[in-house]
């Protein structure tokens, strides 16, 4: 019942901003902030007592929801969902606070779709029914498309139904993968799929099935990971996204991708996975190619940037690259790297948005050209914004490092040359990362900025939680990776 | 006190320092007193580097471990490693970092960012010595990027100057490049042994003495991609470019970081890694070493800015300590690392002393500004924007001004130079020049001979352009008389470090820690036994050896056939050795003269003009005036090409992928409109009136958003969900 109060609070929440009166936005924003800071609180005791030692299902539990279809209300975490649910409900009150002053119309209606938002997000990271687990990622994508396409910037309706039809062309063709799934193997429960489909013998351990049920899960969440080609939905959200928005999709909607990948493609359908990336024939490089894609295309893209946010958001699909290249080696130092490096990219991402979001509401512009010798006149900005970049950049000390590197190390031993390819990705992360901190802070302060306010109290108090978790995790990483690490055992022990 | 202890304090007195700083100002509040602070931290890391270097006992290396990550096919862990090399780079560190700190309070006083400088030292000494006690090569790698990243802030430590923002980047991303090098080594290694740990018996080190003859090539590979890393590091050529730029910092900052220790740290990887190295990729480093170490001093004849002068001073001594270290002697790599550190150290605090002289002055009488630079455009080549405080075409007689930072440098010099006997940068220097010449004669080796040879003339060129550098900047007749009239000794705070290192250049630190010391004291690693015999006493069969594979057995033979003499005797008592010995010690004397010589022939009598051998020798002239042209391929090649395909891929994804996605997204927008259209007009039907409201408001009409469009979203997917399932039951 723990889980079900954590998912369910925050649409208790939406509902209680609703019924409040409509003058009353101060409140609404306040009662918004109580309601993600309960998650937030849950989150920290079930951090305090999820039991690091055990690889199963943890905080289990079962009941029939919709008879007819055998689908059930299961709702379960394992070390990997447990380390995303603890960011989500970090993020949660960051990103309320991160809304309090810049979103002015409609205040009520945003923050009850946020609360939704993050109903489904949290109960897909505990979803362990198939059924549940799509409708869940679909209860995400409703509010996304609301929250970009009304409270966005000029090219919102554009950004937001690009990010729509993009989701919702993936998502169908996942649907018909669970609906598949479902037929071959009897049941929604994802604990039960993932041991029919070890038993050799089993309809849903025929490899031919499982190729083609992978593929359909793949593009499902390719498309929200993203994974060249299917990533320009990503830098049009981001750029039109409130700054709120932006942290939760890089932060959150990016990880549900590669959650799902570990979830459904590496768990329940290992011989497709075997046949994408076990590094022999036509496809076996498939998996490693398309995280190297993603490294250098994504850096390469970003440094040609001249929009700040869109630099950002480019360097998202680049370092979503690390994670696909981890996950490609599956090894422990692979997987471990991965899961890591998503957790890691939420934290430093959403640092990123915050920092764009900013500048922006101060200049009303995010052109990187624009600004120039910010440094001398907003110190606090800068240094912050120093953390934030070296830790994205892969400077070691930082958390960044610690995922990307593993994954590197992980990814050589199975792909050395395509590993070794994809550090270019590291010095273009460095050149368009220096490059930027040199066109909006270095040099001589633009005196149109002349009298820009330094970052306030409230900003700050969002970027220090992300920027402490960034030095503990970068000094300490075991302190995350505790947490899922047996459940990285549990997952490739089957492989030997 | 215990080992680790100790080092937990020298770690984390600067790292308080530091976090002192950071958090009064994220809370808005200035660290008054961070001067003080991080000196005396700094101050507190020496004196117990000092109890560790006296008590400590390098016979019995100390080697601490802990787990960093758990998993369990692999190993990561974190520890440190405490041996002689250890105990003497501590030594090292702490001694020219707590002088700069205290020279710095001197410098930097007045500067509207003093806090903030100290506290980026501070961070600095801790990577540093982070990078120094840990015996792993993640650990390493972690220490190697934090010095990177404070050498990057301290570089734009004045980021409104447009040069210093440039220089930064510049620094961090050509040391970058031979990062990921180093990273792609480690990788190899990390693959092979599945550990980054170096001691102890799971170590890379005791792996690789059990590889096969078959790794051999693999091996080098490896060694030459990790040695990529102090390439960078060391701004050895090719990847030198940077260090020079790297002087628009502090003069302080160019001191401690791109004089005496971080570029240094180069030097220790490569003495760390030492074992790893096989005859192929020692010979590799070699070379890198001996041609930077050219280059570099042709490059410092012609400079005027005093501090770019010793920054390609610096650049070619590291290049001697490269050489050293490929050519096999660890040993002198280190010796020289040491003394180096001590006199670039008060080359670079002495001109800053000049600087800051300088600088007041300047500042005094701002008006003669305008002088100065045109002075400096007269000059026979245009100054291209040297700071007027830092040009030596504005300098001249100020040993009378400065009398103490004229005698302090003077002493460097020296020592730098290579005067027999009495300076400190002899004996080191003499140690490098004796083990090249003792390999290639031992071996035969005509690389080796080349090496030697261009080890000795750029032993001249160093003699000569530094005591050009002398002869400009405190002899002769000022030829800025205005800015001279206003110079001053610099203050107490400023001279009595200048003092202290120029002590350390005399041979008396040296008989703490000269050559001798060093090969008893460091105990050689195990070397590479790759595929060789291990005890080929031999030397006709190792030059035969040498002619067939290389270095590779010789190596390892020569070494272990060395270091058992040295304790067998206690000393050498290797014929050839002592030959090379002989030769090197009066070829010294004869660089020495040279060097200083020809120099004074140019600067101090006048003999000879500079100009007009500039003018006759033009094309080398101009070669070395443009530092080989590399910045110009750099800029020209690669920066633009990676930039230029960065723009490429941009438009690509604008235009070509997002192009084909708006298509596709247009052309399903007009079928599945008309279609539907069709299929509305011809069978109405609830399920496909919602389908098309969809698609038509999808379809732009985003005013729908807000009304029915969640309801009729849900029902498609359930309607879609049901149908699905009954198709599929039904297959």
């Amino acid at each position: 019942m723990f889980l079900s109060l954590m998912i369910f609070i925050p649409l208790l929440g939406m509902v209680v901003v609703l019924l409040l009166p409509r003058d009353q936005e101060e409140l609404a924003r306040r009662v918004t902030l109580g309601f993600t800071l309960i998650p937030l609180l849950l989150a920290v005791v079930l951090f305090m007592q999820y039991d690091r030692s055990a690889s199963d299902l943890q905080f289990d539990f079962d009941t029939v929801w919709i008879k007819a279809f055998d689908i059930h209300y299961h709702i379960g975490i394992n070390g990997i969902s447990v380390t995303l649910l603890l960011l989500t409900a970090l993020l949660g009150p960051i990103c309320v606070l991160a809304s309090w002053r810049n979103i002015e119309k409609g205040v009520k209606a945003y923050l009850a779709l946020f609360l939704l938002l993050e109903t489904g997000m949290i109960g897909f990271f505990c979803a362990q029914d198939l059924f549940l687990f799509y409708v869940f990622f679909e209860v995400t994508l409703l509010p996304m498309y609301f929250l970009i396409g009304i409270w966005g910037g000029p090219r919102r309706e554009y950004a937001a139904i690009k990010f729509f039809l993009y989701t919702l062309f993936g998502g169908v063709l996942m649907l018909i993968a669970i609906i598949a799934v479902y037929i071959k193997g009897g049941t929604f429960d994802i604990p039960t799929l993932i041991d029919l489909a070890s038993r050799e013998g089993h309809p849903l351990a025929d490899r031919t099935f499982q190729i083609w049920a992978f593929l359909g899960f793949f593009i499902g969440f390719a498309v929200k990971v993203p994974i060249f080609p299917f990533h320009t939905w990503l830098p049009d959200a981001h750029v039109e996204a409130p700054t709120a928005i932006s942290v939760i999709l890089a932060g959150i909607l990016l990880k549900m991708g590669t959650y799902g990948l570990v979830l459904i493609n590496f768990a329940m359908l290992p011989k497709g996975m075997e046949l994408f990336c076990n590094g022999e024939g036509r496809w076996g490089n498939a998996f490693a190619v398309l995280g190297f894609v993603n490294i250098v295309y994504g850096s390469l893209c970003a440094l040609a940037q001249k929009d700040f946010k869109k630099l950002v958001a480019y360097s998202s699909i680049a370092h979503m690259g690390f994670v696909i290249l981890g996950l490609a080696a599956r090894n422990e130092s692979g997987m471990n790297g991965a899961i890591l490096q998503m957790f890691n990219h939420g934290v430093i991402s959403a640092m990123l948005f915050l920092l764009v979001g900013v500048v922006y509401d101060r200049a009303h512009h995010r052109e990187i050209g624009g600004f120039g010798g910010l440094g001398s006149r907003m110190p606090i900005y800068t240094g912050i914004t120093t953390v934030a970049f070296m830790a994205s950049l892969g400077l070691p000390g930082l958390s960044g490092f610690v995922g990307e590197a593993l994954s590197l190390l992980g990814a050589y031993d199975k792909f050395p040359k395509l590993t070794i390819l994809s550090t270019i990705g590291i010095v273009i992360g460095a050149a368009y990362f220096l490059w930027t901190l040199q066109r909006v802070f270095l040099g001589q302060l633009n005196p149109k900025y002349a009298d820009m306010p330094e970052i306030n109290r409230r900003e700050i108090v969002t970027l220090v939680p992300l920027g402490i978790l960034t030095i503990v995790l970068g000094i300490w990483p075991s302190f995350a990776m505790d947490m899922f690490n047996e459940a990285v055992k549990g997952l490739i022990a089957p492989l030997g | 006190m215990s080992v680790v202890v100790l080092f937990s304090i020298i770690l984390l007195c600067p790292l308080a320092a530091f976090s002192v700083f950071s958090l009064l100002s994220l809370a808005g509040r200035n660290s008054p007193r961070q001067d003080l602070i991080s000196t005396a931290a700094m101050l507190i890391a020496f004196v117990c580097s000092l109890l560790l270097f006296v008590t400590a006992n390098p016979e019995n290396p100390d080697h601490q471990t802990l787990t960093w990550l758990p998993l369990e096919s692999v190993d990561f862990s974190m520890g440190f490693y405490f041996d002689s090399v250890t105990a003497v780079m501590l030594l090292v560190v702490t001694i020219v970092s707590s002088l700069v700190h205290i020279f710095s309070i001197g410098y930097m006083h007045g500067d509207p960012r003093y806090p903030r400088f100290f506290a980026f030292l501070s961070l600095f000494s801790f990577s540093m010595l982070f990078l120094v006690v840990s015996d792993n090569l993640l650990g390493i790698y972690i220490g190697w990027e934090l010095v990177g990243l404070c050498s990057y802030l301290l570089i734009g430590f004045w980021f409104e100057k447009k040069s210093a923002a440039d220089a930064c980047k510049k620094a961090f991303l050509t040391t970058r490049v031979g990062d990921v090098g180093m990273f792609i080594g480690m990788m190899m290694l990390f693959a092979k042994f599945q550990t980054l740990a170096l001691y102890g018996e799971d170590g890379i080190f005791a792996a690789v003495s059990d590889l096969g003859a078959g790794d051999l090539t693999w091996l080098s590979i490896a060694g030459v991609l990790i040695f990529c890393g102090a390439v960078g590091k060391s701004a050895q050529v090719p990847l030198h470019t940077w260090l020079p730029d790297a002087m628009e910092g502090p003069t302080p900052v160019s001191a401690l970081i791109h004089a005496a220790t971080m570029v240094a740290a180069g030097v220790y990887l490569a003495a760390r890694m030492f074992p790893l190295l096989t005859p192929d990729s020692s010979l590799v480093i070699a070379y890198i070493g001996g041609i930077t170490a050219l280059i570099a001093a042709t490059i410092a004849i012609v400079r005027f800015d005093i501090k770019r002068v010793l920054a390609y001073s610096t650049i070619s001594q590291l290049g001697y300590m490269m050489l050293a270290i490929g050519a096999g002697s660890y040993v002198a790599g280190l010796f020289h690392l040491t003394t180096h550190a001590f006199f670039k150290a008060l080359l670079f605090l002495g001109s800053g002393s000049v600087i800051h002289a300088f600088h007041a002055s300047h500042q005094a009488h701002s008006h003669h500004d305008e002088n100065g630079h045109s002075r400096g455009s007269e000059a026979p080549f245009a100054s291209f924007g040297i700071d007027p405080a830092q040009d030596m075409r504005h300098m001249g007689g100020l040993r009378r001004k400065m009398p103490l930072t004229f005698v302090t440098m003077l002493i460097a010099t020296l020592s730098i130079s290579g005067v027999p006997f009495l300076f400190s940068g002899f004996w080191s220097k003499d140690a490098i020049l004796v083990e090249v010449l003792y390999r290639a004669m031992s071996w035969h080796s005509v690389h080796h001979y080349i090496l030697f040879c261009t080890a000795a003339l750029a032993a001249v060129i160093t003699a000569f352009y530094m005591f050009r550098l002398i002869f400009m900047t405190f002899f002769g007749e000022p030829r800025n008389r205005e800015m001279y009239d206003h110079v001053h000794e610099s203050p107490k705070v400023m001279t009595v470090p200048l003092i202290i290192l120029a002590v350390l250049s005399f041979p008396i630190f040296n008989t703490i820690v000269n050559k001798g010391f060093f090969e008893n004291y460091v105990k050689t690693p195990e070397q590479p036994h790759v595929g060789s015999p291990k005890h080929a006493h031999d030397s006709q069969s190792q030059g035969v050896l040498y002619a067939q594979a290389g270095l590779s057995v010789a190596y390892a033979a020569e070494d272990a056939h060395q270091h058992h003499d040295d304790h067998a005797a206690g000393e050498h008592h290797n014929p050839i050795h002592d030959k090379a010995h002989n030769i090197v010690i009066p070829l010294s004397f004869v660089i020495v003269i040279l060097g200083i010589g020809l120099s004074a022939l140019f600067y101090y009598w006048k003999k000879i003009s500079a100009e007009a051998v500039a003018a006759k020798f033009r094309p080398i002239y101009n070669l070395f005036w443009n530092k080989y042209y590399f910045d110009e391929f750099y800029n020209g090649a690669i920066v633009a090409f990676t930039v230029a395909s960065s723009r490429l891929f941009g438009l690509f994804d604008l235009r070509v992928i997002d192009g084909i996605v708006n298509g596709i997204g247009f052309t399903v927008r007009e079928l599945f409109s008309r279609l539907i259209g069709w299929v509305d007009n011809t069978f109405v039907d609830g399920l496909v009136n919602w389908v098309a409201q969809i698609t038509l408001s999808v379809g732009g009409r985003i005013r729908r958003v807000q009304t029915g469009m969640i309801q009729n979203y849900l029902l498609i997917i359930l309607g879609g969900l049901v149908l699905l399932i009954l198709i599929f039951r039904s297959l």
